[in-house]
């Protein structure tokens, strides 16, 4: 892992688009600010670490019994307007 | 994947759902992975004659894989989550008419209790077949929102209902 030092206000920037800067420092808490483009999610690891075990949680369900007869599923377009 | 050389129905045997015969047409493209499954791009979306209201999404990179999702609009009318601009540019959505959300559900160790996560939606671009997980810090919503009962075992619920 690459270690840089940094002071409140310096930044480091993460390829050609994505700037994170040092905002300010209150004892053991760091907040940092992230410019990156719209495309790009950000996110806290812990969130991110969550939705990884979620998914790897769901894949170890119980396959449901007498399977035999899978379809393919028709996915249905969201309408908001009809929610509404 | 090539169209052009992969014409006609390919069949593959899902070993949990058996004999399955699809179109190259019918993939989806996860072309981010899907968090916790990173090197898995394509999947297949299937559903049970016992359990209609599911959409297993089946890997067809890793055929041990399937994961049980269903659209939280069924389960959870008022659902309204504020899509990111990174998924919405990300997949070229351009209008509400060609997405669709699915949900990822999680039972518990004795299956008597099924949770949705509301948090991270797996918007699927209907036109382009093309799908990412969002994850939507700070909306409220859960990971791991429990689910009514009588939905949660698979009955029929539509909109409606």
């Amino acid at each position: 892992m690459l270690v840089l030092s940094r002071k409140i206000n310096q930044s480091i920037m993460v390829g050609d688009n994505v700037r994170i800067v040092v905002v300010a420092v209150d004892r053991d808490q760091v907040k940092l600010g992230i410019e990156a483009p719209r495309d790009i999610p950000v996110h806290r690891s812990e969130i991110y670490e969550e939705i990884q075990r979620t998914n790897q949680s769901a894949a170890a369900a119980p396959a449901p019994k007498a399977t035999a007869g899978a379809g393919k599923a028709t996915l249905q377009p969201r309408k908001p307007s009809q929610k509404r | 994947m090539s169209a052009a050389m992969e014409a006609g129905p390919i069949t593959v045997e899902f070993p949990r759902f058996g004999t399955f015969t699809y179109a190259e047409e019918e993939v989806f493209t996860f072309p981010w992975g899907l968090p916790g499954f990173p090197a898995l791009r394509h999947w297949i979306a299937l559903t049970l004659p016992t359990q209609p209201t599911f959409v297993w999404l089946q890997s067809l990179d890793d055929l041990k894989v399937a994961i049980p999702t269903c659209d939280p609009y069924f389960v959870f009318e008022t659902y309204d989550p504020k899509l990111p601009a990174y998924a919405v540019t990300a997949l070229e959505i351009t209008d509400p008419s060609e997405f669709t959300l699915l949900c990822v559900m999680v039972a518990s160790a004795n299956a008597e209790e099924m949770t949705m996560n509301l948090m991270a939606p797996i918007v699927v671009n209907l036109r382009t077949r093309t799908a990412r997980q969002v994850m939507l810090e700070n909306s409220g919503y859960s990971i791991k929102e429990p689910m009514p009962r009588k939905t949660a075992t698979g009955a029929v619920a539509g909109p409606e209902a």
